[in-house]
């Protein structure tokens, strides 16, 4: 069945039409997993946003949630849809997605900035929504979709990882310039995952990590270098006593927040950090609330549910029909993973301070629209999967 | 199989990816386990630290009566004023604040300001104890000020109790006072400083981080468990009697301090007890002698006149009848012929003749009786009425040492009674008294009449009070009984006998004698009529002090002397002028026990004697027929006055009933509404009783007699109402008399 859709890539019109609706059952863990994190993750907003939304939105203590879950309730449906696709079809999305997204980039940066100097939003009346968020995806289904074609060529030539490179580069350069730091290097992040699971020679990701590792070291040393909101960050990072009533406010707060849970944790609701001691606690920082909430027992689990959500992301990759879908997965799988990594380092301040949310519980109705279309994508390929064949 | 491989990724390199992801979260693993498992209280203390406001709330002391349910001591509620400085974010919100509340408070401007200037804290006391109509007032100019400065986010009240106490100086050295911080200070309210607090209660309240209040949810509160309230053995009535007397006292001798108690013989239990100078228990912290605060004022050097300050508070803080320790001079003798008589060296009978001194072998200088020309042959009685050094040397060196020092120790003298008061004095051997095995012959030679050893005034009226009744030593007691908010008894102090020091018989014997030195010896001005008092007197040199003529004056009264209810101790430290315990301490006594045995409603039972001299009753003269009032008037050996030319008396003065001396005026008028004749007080001081009659007669007055009455050399050295003053013809004026003859005691 595999071998037939991917040969059927040509055929005309009406043959794709025909073929766009595909049967096959889900990989159920994955979809249950996927439903656990959500609606652990719509609680827990409910629970860390209430108390800040009842004083920022004029009392209206369900602010946050009613919206994420009317957002919730799009992504799943949007989800469904896409999951029940034939995903031989996503590369159509390849070039349409890149020429688009690199023009969003653009016009992001052209745009009034929402606040301050940063360039990070689109505002579509009520909605905005973050060009980056679709850039990783955008990113993750051109790479899959040319490394795909050019697999042998990749392997043995030079010049065929450039156009892959210049493209990681671009996107976290456009990305920077928006003077969103931590989007730039999710984005940088994935282009190189994609690039290392593409067969790029490994003398260049030694090359590339030769060169990352002075990066940081310079950027450690002389954090001056950076534009100033992410340079006082690392410097805030360094030095733990510094100017703790603002730059390190937050995230000493969600030490706070986190210590005072403990092993067993507050009980469910009765995180008082949340009371306008972490800032936003309904964002970047809720992990730190679930940390003082459930404790360390309940963050461990969460910790591990998304572990589970990763194997098993990692497992629909390898029963991926086609090498298209199989990086296709890997790299939106790893678009979750880097994030939850790097959102819980920042909490636990085992990292400098960036902006990254994580995936099913912070607030943000465009980015978990994205997450679970992402995730629909995904089950959409385990729907094809060869588990029989390539396993026996 | 080869063709589906070069298809798919390689798995080591799917593999790797996911294996990096993995370490970051396992970093993030292992950081929560840092966080929460290792450093987990840390932060969470810190947390804590910004997240709650502990608030203490006061409980409400208890309160103080007298034994009768008269409050003492008592809290009511006040105020205590605070500030959120975290709150004040504009320079006109400060300025408002800072004169506000130094406005309104009376305080220092830079004082509120440095409280209103400590940006990081988010709660300062500024005021404690503000009385309702101040916080009123407060609150008015915050309520001013809500809309645009948002002042009720940064003043705020807490409730706190104040300690009141009614009457100002009353019993002061008793009852003590409390700090600013409601904890007991002095005396009772530091004795009992633990059950009169109860327990405070608290109000933790989370704040979230805009410093409001969180959800209700946060708040626990802890109930405030009320003080218990103290019922004192002390009677107001009593204390009263007391304090008047040795105020008087104070100001006659010109004394240093003047102190006594007046103590209930059977139970040990204290019914009053008082030091002047005293001070008002509102504002302890006052020097309420005007003249030592005008010397303090008078020092230069900052530092030494603080000082002098703190030393003159200290001073008048001292409960000395508890603290203080004197030589207890020739009072102590009641001691010696008690254990004499028990240990059967001598009996009521044996006699003894004084030549004015003795000189025991093992002595060169003679020991001199006050009497330096002798007492002559006299009996034990006698003895004692005299107050005979040389027969009382003689007795204790029969007694001998050993015996001596046991019933030294049997009276009390070398332990604390045990009262439940603060700072009373520990008797400390080689110090204040003789330790047993360096105890001489000659040590007791002169402790055989009082000398070279110190007493504290508790510890002679408890060992009083063994003779009084019947033997038994008692502990001393001040709180009757502990009772908690609603007035219900928690706890009730039972007397406590300690032991018995002597027998019976014993004590009815030295009562006895003590009767003999009241009616006829040294202690004649503690002589009451109508109620037989048992006392001694005693007066001795300060061999402490750096001043030799400085004496130490007492006397120690029982009454009625057949059965004591009472025991009245009266120290007069430092008199100037005459300074014996018989001169100054005795009739300060005889005034506190007559006023006590009225109040405790012991009907007096006059001797023949004393009726010859006595006081009678004003007849009932009003509504009768002038001449019929007249005659029963003159029947009563009175003088009968008439003013108005009516029929009929409408009213007398002194009206019926009234206790008058003999010889007195009775003024009868006919007409209800005339005018009532005045006349100027005479002075009545210094004058025999006789004297004293007429001369208030001549003038139109009456007098009552107070004090001894009969016997050598009486005269008046007080008279109720003063001299020069004018009072209404008839008016009776109480005059005080004593004697100043043949009461020297001093060795």
């Amino acid at each position: 069945m595999a071998k037939k859709s991917a040969s059927k890539k040509k055929s005309s019109r009406s043959v794709l039409w025909t073929n766009l609706w595909t049967r096959g059952g889900v990989d159920l863990p994955f979809l249950i997993l996927t439903f656990v994190l959500l609606t652990i993750g719509l609680i827990m907003l409910l629970s860390a946003s209430y108390s800040y939304s009842y004083y920022y939105e004029d009392g209206d203590s369900l602010y946050y949630f009613k919206r994420q879950a009317v957002f919730a309730v799009i992504g799943v449906v949007a989800m469904f849809i896409i999951s029940k696709m034939n995903c031989n079809y996503f590369r159509l999305l390849a070039w349409p997605m890149l020429i688009v997204v690199s023009g969003l980039l653009v016009l992001v940066l052209i745009l009034p900035a929402r606040f301050g100097d940063f360039h990070r939003w689109i505002d579509l009346g009520p909605l905005s929504f973050q060009p980056s968020e679709l850039a990783k995806v955008a990113i993750v289904i051109f790479c899959a979709y040319k490394m795909e074609q050019e697999h042998e060529k990749l392997r043995v030539s030079t010049k065929a990882m450039w156009k892959y490179l210049i493209l990681t580069l671009g996107y976290a350069g456009l990305v920077f310039a928006e003077n969103h730091v931590s989007g730039a290097i999710l984005v940088g992040a994935l282009g190189v995952v994609m690039m290392f699971l593409g067969g790029v020679k490994m003398r260049w990701f030694a090359i590339g990590g030769a060169l990352a590792i002075a990066a940081v070291t310079l950027v450690i040393l002389k954090p001056d270098i950076l534009p100033d909101h992410a340079s006082v960050r690392i410097i805030a990072w360094l030095d733990k006593d510094y100017d703790p009533q603002d730059t390190r406010w937050q995230t000493n707060q969600s030490l706070y927040a986190i210590g005072s849970g403990g092993l067993m944790g507050a009980g469910l609701g009765q995180s008082r950090q949340k009371h306008l001691y972490v800032s936003e606690p309904q964002n970047d920082f809720i992990f730190a609330i679930v940390c003082e909430e459930l404790g360390f027992i309940g963050a461990v689990t969460i910790i591990l549910l998304f572990a589970l959500l990763i194997w098993r992301g990692f497992v629909v990759a390898m029963r991926a029909p086609d090498r298209f879908s199989s990086l296709m997965v890997m790299g939106l799988i790893s678009q979750i993973g880097i994030q939850v990594a790097l959102n819980i380092c920042v909490v636990t301040d085992t990292l400098p301070n960036t902006g990254i949310g994580l995936p099913f519980f912070s607030y943000g109705g465009t980015s978990l629209c994205v997450l679970l279309a992402e995730i629909g994508m995904i089950l959409a390929v385990s729907r094809r999967s060869v588990l029989g064949k390539s396993q026996q | 199989m080869a063709k589906r491989s070069t298809r798919m990724i390689a798995k080591r390199s799917m593999a790797v990816a996911l294996a990096i992801i993995f370490i970051g979260f396992g970093a993030g693993v292992v950081s929560l386990a840092r966080i929460q498992l290792i450093h987990g209280e840390e932060y969470k203390e810190k947390a804590r630290m910004q997240q709650l406001s502990d608030t203490t709330i006061s409980p409400q002391r208890g309160t103080i009566y007298d034994c009768n349910g008269e409050v003492l001591s008592e809290s009511a509620t006040a105020w205590r004023v605070y500030i959120v400085p975290s709150k004040i974010e504009t320079d006109a919100q400060m300025e408002l604040t800072v004169s506000g509340l130094s406005a309104i408070l009376e305080m220092d401007e830079e004082t509120v300001r440095k409280k209103a200037e400590q940006s990081e804290y988010n709660y300062v006391s500024v005021k404690e104890g503000v009385e309702n109509n101040t916080k009123e007032a407060l609150a008015a100019y915050i309520d001013e000020h809500r809309e645009d400065d948002a002042l009720h986010t940064i003043i705020g009240f807490d409730p706190d109790t104040k300690r009141y106490y009614p009457y100002n100086n009353f019993a002061s050295s008793v009852i003590g006072f409390t700090g600013a911080d409601d904890e007991g200070r002095a005396g009772l309210e530091l004795q009992y400083d633990e059950e009169l607090t109860g327990t405070p209660g608290r109000i933790i309240t989370a704040k979230n981080g805009a410093q409001d209040d969180m959800a209700e949810q946060y708040e626990s509160a802890y109930d405030a468990k009320q003080g218990d309230g103290l019922v004192l053995t002390i009677d107001k009535v009593i204390q009263y009697y007391l304090e008047k007397s040795l105020k008087q006292a104070y100001v006659d001798t010109q004394a240093k301090s003047t102190y006594g108690i007046v103590m209930d013989v059977d139970t040990g239990a204290i019914l009053a007890m008082a030091t002047m100078p005293d001070y008002n228990l509102n504002e302890p912290r006052v020097v309420a002698d005007a003249s030592v605060q005008a010397k303090i004022d008078a020092i230069q050097d900052e530092s030494e006149r603080s000082k002098a300050e703190g030393e003159a508070l200290y001073s008048q803080w001292r409960n000395r009848a508890i603290s203080d320790t004197y030589e207890p001079g020739s009072v102590f003798k009641i001691f010696v012929a008690a254990a004499a008589l028990e240990e059967n060296v001598v009996t009521l009978d044996t006699t003894y003749t004084c030549t004015g001194s003795i000189t025991p072998s093992f002595r060169n200088r003679p020991i001199y009786c006050s009497n330096h020309a002798g007492h002559g042959t006299e009996n034990f009685t006698q003895g004692l009425m005299n107050s005979c050094n040389p027969f009382f040397v003689t007795v204790g060196l029969e007694l001998g040492t050993e015996k001596f020092y046991q019933y030294y120790e049997a009276f009390g003298f070398t332990e604390k009674t045990g009262i439940d008061l603060p700072a009373e004095a520990a008797p400390v051997a080689g110090v204040t008294y003789y330790s047993k095995d360096k105890f001489t012959v000659s040590d007791l030679a002169s402790s055989s009449f009082g000398q070279t050893f110190q007493v504290s005034s508790i510890q002679m009226i408890t060992a009083a009070c063994a003779i009084g009744n019947g033997g038994k030593l008692m502990q001393p007691y001040i709180v009757k009984a502990r009772v908690d908010a609603d007035g219900n008894t928690i706890a009730e102090t039972k007397p406590t006998v300690k032991r018995q020091v002597i027998s019976e018989k014993v004590s009815q014997e030295v009562l006895g004698m003590m009767e003999e030195v009241v009616k006829g010896g040294t202690g004649r001005n503690g002589y009451v009529a109508g109620y037989r008092v048992a006392g001694k007197t005693g007066t001795s040199e300060k061999l402490s002090g750096t001043d030799a003529s400085a004496r130490i004056a007492s006397f120690v009264g029982m009454a009625p002397a057949n059965d004591p209810k009472i025991a009245v101790l009266i120290v007069v430290d430092e008199p100037k002028g005459q300074t014996g315990g018989g001169a100054v301490a005795a009739p300060v006594a005889a005034e506190v026990i007559e006023n006590t045995m009225n109040y405790l409603n012991i009907e007096p039972q006059y001797t023949e004697e004393e009726l010859a001299t006595l006081d009678l009753k004003t007849p009932t003269a009003t509504n009768m027929s002038v001449s019929d009032a007249k005659a029963k008037i003159e029947a009563e050996g009175l003088t009968p006055k008439v003013i108005g030319d009516g029929d009929t008396v409408a009213y007398q003065m002194p009206e019926a009933g009234q206790t008058i001396a003999k010889n007195g005026v009775v003024v009868l008028y006919t007409d209800q509404n005339a005018e009532r004749s005045k006349v100027k007080v005479p002075d009545l001081t210094n004058l025999s009783v006789a004297e004293a009659s007429r001369r208030a007669l001549n003038a139109g007055l009456n007098i009552r007699i107070a004090g001894i009455t009969s016997g050598e050399g009486i005269v008046s050295y007080r008279q109720s109402i003063d001299k020069d003053t004018e009072a209404e013809a008839g008016t009776i004026i109480t005059v005080y008399f004593k004697t100043n003859t043949n009461i020297d005691d001093l060795a």
